[in-house]
């Protein structure tokens, strides 16, 4: 009752603050700030990808960089190469994540745990290499940078990314989009099937679910997600380059969901935006920002082992059994008594 | 027992063998389990039953020999292929889905038959399911607890809800591996009373240590020993039997099963 309330109160005020962002930041701030909330939006974009195989399939991947990466060239390419328009070169970049993401799942699901781990990890290291040691086509470390094509051209009327409004509510749909889809999903008979081989894959496959394909399933749609912010950075930065495929990238995104709580929707927007914030504000002062990352990353780990959302959910239920009024641990001393 | 086989029997192995290493677990065992009766599989640990159960699901794959079932060669299916043949079992060590609820894991028992999961539509929205969820909980006694994790139940509750699984895939045939173990003796018989409701309408094999359960429940029964069958017939059959007495009494380092069978 109490809990549903607060739930919408906030969802509420999460929705206002986000439409806000083009007015309510340069008021307060500066203008900056605007680009920091969408890169914000993008990478806990990239970490819902961990979260969705971490979180919901129990698949600990270290690799996703690899297919944010291929979103990035399938963008960048597409635009530099191969001349494509706006839409075709983002489709291309999630295109070529998502089979990307199929080719290496096909080997890597076969596995669990920390072989699953590891294979993620040498499948991005490969195409990083790659990536750098092919420099006329991906521009290696440099990487390449491309001129936005118009999102969309009216009749003469151009609407392109370079606004930086624009730029942002385009962010923002998209993710928001892929965060409606995920719920959907997570929801879904299939989601119950992915909670269900999470718990336990031996018992999985005995009531007849079939655990390897829906791995691959799980692992295809963490590619998409991956793919798709991997497309929203490029045309974000208006470049690509073979340092986002680096699985430090990837193990970031593993820290910022564990953080923000894996197994929940918004945990890895929570620990995408905490930890941005963090080094935007800390490193202009101070080189060393990546200490405070640790040290809170240890501290979520020991004492919120759900993640901060995961708390938070935590102290709405306690809420809930307050208000339902007989809390199970009185039911029980009123049993002991005689 | 297999000459009395008049229909199809309803899982059949052709010398079957399974080797871990040196050791023969299951040994060119050629056995038939007749359709509508209740077989019950004892023998002293290490006897192979446990193997037996995990070839017959797909968990190991047989070195030689071959599985049917209903007269349809399974030998070499993956595990959830045999699952939606309608092969359903429980484990040893009670097995869950834990962070799940209850009613959550009943749920995606239910759907797991299903050969596809939908992947958009709300899973609230599948009212047939639903109702067998609650007609199930209902059955083993769990509907107050169907919002609990399955992890925070008691023992006997996680046993229960495993025969609650069991009941709400529709089995055609269901394999039970030791289903009272652990259980007090209140809740023994509680899981007897289902496990025989469950046997007029499910063809059911057992593997049990309980020897009070065997001989309660057991249509016929086959003592494997080494991986072979030493004996097979009724229940009175085999409580005669000599090598079976032997089997057990010969074994001084399995001392629960000297007391069974002293008990039976």
């Amino acid at each position: 009752m109490r809990r549903r309330a607060l739930e919408i109160g906030m969802a509420t005020a999460g929705a206002a603050f986000l439409v806000a962002v083009p007015w309510l930041i340069p008021a307060l701030i500066d203008n900056f700030w605007v680009s920091v909330i969408t890169e914000i939006l993008i990478w806990s974009l990239f970490a819902s990808s961990v979260n969705l195989l971490f979180g919901y399939v129990g698949l600990l991947s270290f690799g996703q960089a690899l297919y944010f990466g291929f979103g990035m060239y399938g963008v960048a390419l597409g635009i530099d190469h191969f001349g494509l328009s706006f839409w075709p070169a983002f489709g291309l970049g999630i295109v070529s994540a998502m089979a990307m993401a199929l080719v290496s799942g096909v080997f890597a699901v076969r596995l669990s745990w920390h072989y699953f781990a590891i294979i993620t990890v040498v499948f991005s290291l490969i195409f990083y290499f790659l990536a750098v040691s092919m420099k006329p086509l991906t521009g290696g470390d440099d990487g390449i940078n491309f001129t936005l094509p118009p999102v969309v051209n009216f009749g003469g009327k151009v609407f392109s990314l370079t606004d930086p409004t624009l730029q942002y509510f385009f962010v923002l749909a998209v993710v928001s989009l892929c965060l409606f889809l995920m719920h959907r999903i997570i929801n879904s008979p299939l989601g119950k099937g992915f909670l269900a081989i999470r718990d336990n894959d031996l018992r999985a496959s005995l009531i007849g679910l079939n655990v390897y394909a829906l791995r691959l399933i799980a692992f295809v749609m963490a590619g998409f997600l991956a793919g798709v912010s991997g497309a929203l950075f490029a045309f974000f930065g208006r470049y690509a380059s073979a340092t986002y495929m680096f699985y430090q990238v990837s193990g970031e995104a593993v820290v910022w969901t564990i953080v923000g709580g894996a197994g929940t929707l918004f945990g890895p927007l929570v620990g995408t935006a905490l930890f941005i914030v963090i080094r935007e504000i800390v490193s202009s002062h101070w080189e060393h920002h990546s200490l405070i990352v640790g040290l809170l990353a240890i501290l979520v780990v020991i004492f919120a082992p759900k993640g901060i959302v995961g708390l938070f959910n935590g102290w709405l239920s306690r809420l809930d059994e307050r208000d339902a009024g007989q809390p199970a641990p009185r039911r029980l001393t009123l049993q002991a008594e005689p | 027992m297999s000459e009395a086989v008049t229909s199809e029997p309803v899982l059949r192995t052709k010398n079957l063998t399974k080797r871990f290493g040196g050791l023969v677990a299951v040994d060119d065992l050629s056995i038939a389990i007749a359709a509508g009766r209740v077989h019950a599989i004892i023998g002293p640990n290490g006897a192979g039953k446990t193997t037996f159960f995990n070839l017959v699901t797909g968990l190991l794959s047989p070195d030689s020999g071959r599985i049917f079932f209903r007269g349809r060669d399974i030998t070499g299916y993956r595990p959830h292929v045999i699952s939606r043949l309608g092969i359903k079992r429980t484990l040893q060590v009670k097995s869950v889905f834990p962070d799940l609820s209850v009613a959550d894991n009943l749920w995606i028992t239910r759907q797991a038959r299903n050969r596809y999961l939908h992947a958009f539509r709300p899973a609230k929205a599948d009212k047939e399911t639903g109702l067998r969820v609650e007609e199930t909980l209902e059955k083993i006694g769990l509907a107050d607890l169907a919002a609990r994790p399955a992890g925070t139940l008691s023992y006997g509750d996680v046993a229960m809800l495993e025969i609650g699984m069991a009941i709400i895939s529709e089995p055609s045939l269901l394999l039970l591996d030791e289903p009272t173990c652990g259980m007090s003796p209140a809740e023994t018989g509680r899981a007897v009373a289902k496990i025989r409701e469950m046997a007029r309408t499910i063809d059911l094999i057992i593997i049990e240590h309980d020897m009070d359960v065997v001989f309660g429940i057991a249509d016929d029964i086959t003592v494997l020993a080494q991986g072979a069958i030493l004996a097979s017939g009724g229940p009175a059959a085999i409580a005669e039997d000599e090598r079976v007495r032997e089997a057990y009494l010969g074994r001084p380092e399995d001392e629960d099963f000297m007391e069974e069978a002293l008990n039976a």
